[in-house]
């Protein structure tokens, strides 16, 4: 492989790290967003909800990006790839964190809410300070599955065009006819990008000890 | 006792208060003043609607029926007879504090911060200013070498003691103990009580179930004892310990080893 090859692939890591990154702080919010509303139980509202999360859980994300792209200029939307790209992937996302954020909540402590609340906390300050810091410890081992589940089907999106890191060995191998080298480079870019979640994780695994009382 | 002047002078002014779940009522027209400085102990077997109605005072529980006045404000109904909004139930209940029997702590926080964070949060109040409230209470619970642990680090006994500090950072009206000591093994029940009673002396409002018939005698001024949600006796801890007026209550206190006088 030649220098301009090393840089092909390290722009298709970047394009991989940005999409991906921008795509998981969509979903990891939206998630929690959608998991608090569902928490009120709004009558027609809930059922969307549940509707949307069933639907997205069960399509594969090339159908969902192929969708998401070539619909777009029908409802009128002037989408570039990368937006129809982050749109597909935090779709897909949002709706495996509304599940996991969801029995976050199911799952906490009635008895320290109530302590919360008797010492004259309202339900927001409760659970902003109470228990949002100890759902996302305990949420972050399943987020970060999620997060990597999430790169690792990244390559989904160049059905529509997007030049990511998997795309790029076979711009490389269609040049050098070796489709070796840029393939095993791309595969320790993953493992190195899903190295540093994996770091994330088990720095919250250390201080998720403290809350098993 | 005209309303007006009982709910404005009673720390804990408690009327016509019933409460059902499902088909079962746990408390039928409790009536119950708490005056300043007042500890009030109630007592009554299991089932007896006894924490239903200590939970009432705060409105973690509400009751269907009668009010509950602190400091001579209406909790959980407002003026027009609505449900308060949470802002302001908030700061009514802000005025109780509660110590729970199973502590309750707040397992991300340190013990220093456990007891700062209604302080900081709920009164606007400074770090540095909830910080030596915090430590001056945490001393008082014995419990100022602890303030950089966790929960987990903790015995039940100490834990309860944070809790209380905890509960006395908000500088409350009125304390609610909700059987302090029943989850606590027995060599730790003593330090836990020995701060209860340290509070009592120093004339703190209290409120408390508890099952330590001996304590109760020792702190109490006044006893009041639930049968099936209904109060069937009340009295000075002298007069309820020695000559109880009901067979109900003579029968409940050979069963639990009436306590000679503390």
């Amino acid at each position: 492989m030649n220098a301009s090859a090393w840089q092909m692939l390290l722009e298709g890591a970047w394009t991989t790290v940005w999409i991906s990154a921008v795509s998981i702080a969509i979903g990891v919010v939206a998630g929690l967003v959608i998991a608090l509303i569902r928490l009120a139980r709004i009558p027609i509202i809930d059922q969307l909800l549940v509707l949307y999360i069933s639907v997205a859980r069960a399509t594969p994300l090339v159908t969902l990006a192929l969708f998401i792209f070539l619909s777009a200029p029908d409802l009128g939307l002037d989408l570039n790839r990368s937006v129809a790209g982050i749109l597909a992937l935090s779709l897909n996302t949002t709706a495996f964190n509304a599940e996991i954020w969801r029995s976050a909540f199911r799952n906490f402590s009635r008895e320290q809410s109530e302590a919360a609340m008797a010492t004259g906390m309202t339900p927001w300050i409760t659970f902003r300070r109470i228990m949002l810091p100890q759902m996302v410890i305990t949420s972050l081992p399943g987020l970060v599955n999620e997060m990597s589940f999430l790169i690792k089907g990244s390559p989904a999106i160049a059905v529509i065009g997007i030049v990511d890191l998997t795309r790029v060995t076979n711009r490389i191998s269609a040049v050098t006819y070796e489709p070796l080298p840029p393939i095993l480079v791309a595969g320790a870019l993953y493992m190195a990008i899903i190295g540093c979640l994996v770091w994330l994780q088990r720095l919250a695994e250390r201080r998720a000890n403290r809350l098993a009382m | 006792m005209s309303e007006a002047n009982t709910s404005e002078t009673a720390a804990v002014s408690i009327r016509h208060l019933s409460k059902s779940f499902d088909d079962v009522e746990v408390l039928r027209d409790v009536e119950l003043e708490v005056k300043t400085g007042e500890v009030v102990t109630i007592i009554g077997s299991s089932g007896s609607g006894k924490s239903t109605l200590l939970r009432c005072i705060n409105w973690l529980e509400q009751p269907d029926r009668g009010s509950i006045h602190i400091a001579g404000q209406r909790i959980g109904v407002n003026d027009a007879g609505r449900p308060m909004p949470v802002r302001e139930l908030a700061k009514v209940r802000a005025k109780t504090g509660m110590v729970f029997q199973g502590f309750n702590l707040w397992p991300h926080l340190n013990v220093l911060h456990n007891v700062t964070e209604a302080p900081i949060h709920v009164q606007g109040k400074s770090k540095r200013e909830a910080e030596e409230l915090a430590t001056a209470l945490l001393e008082k619970v014995g419990m100022a070498h602890k303030r950089d642990s966790y929960p987990n680090t903790l015995s039940g006994g100490q834990k309860q003691r944070v809790a209380i500090a905890r509960a006395l950072a908000m500088q409350p009206t009125v304390m609610l103990f909700d059987e302090p000591t029943s989850a606590l093994d027995p060599e730790l029940v003593g330090e836990v009580l020995a701060v209860i009673k340290d509070l009592s002396a120093e004339g703190y409002t209290m409120v408390m179930v508890t099952h330590e018939m001996a304590f109760a005698r020792a702190v109490s001024d006044q006893v009041v004892f639930l049968e099936k949600g209904l109060i069937i006796e009340r009295a000075d801890p002298e007069t309820f310990f020695t000559t109880p007026k009901t067979d109900r209550v003579r029968k409940f206190l050979e069963n639990h080893d009436t306590p000679s006088p503390a």
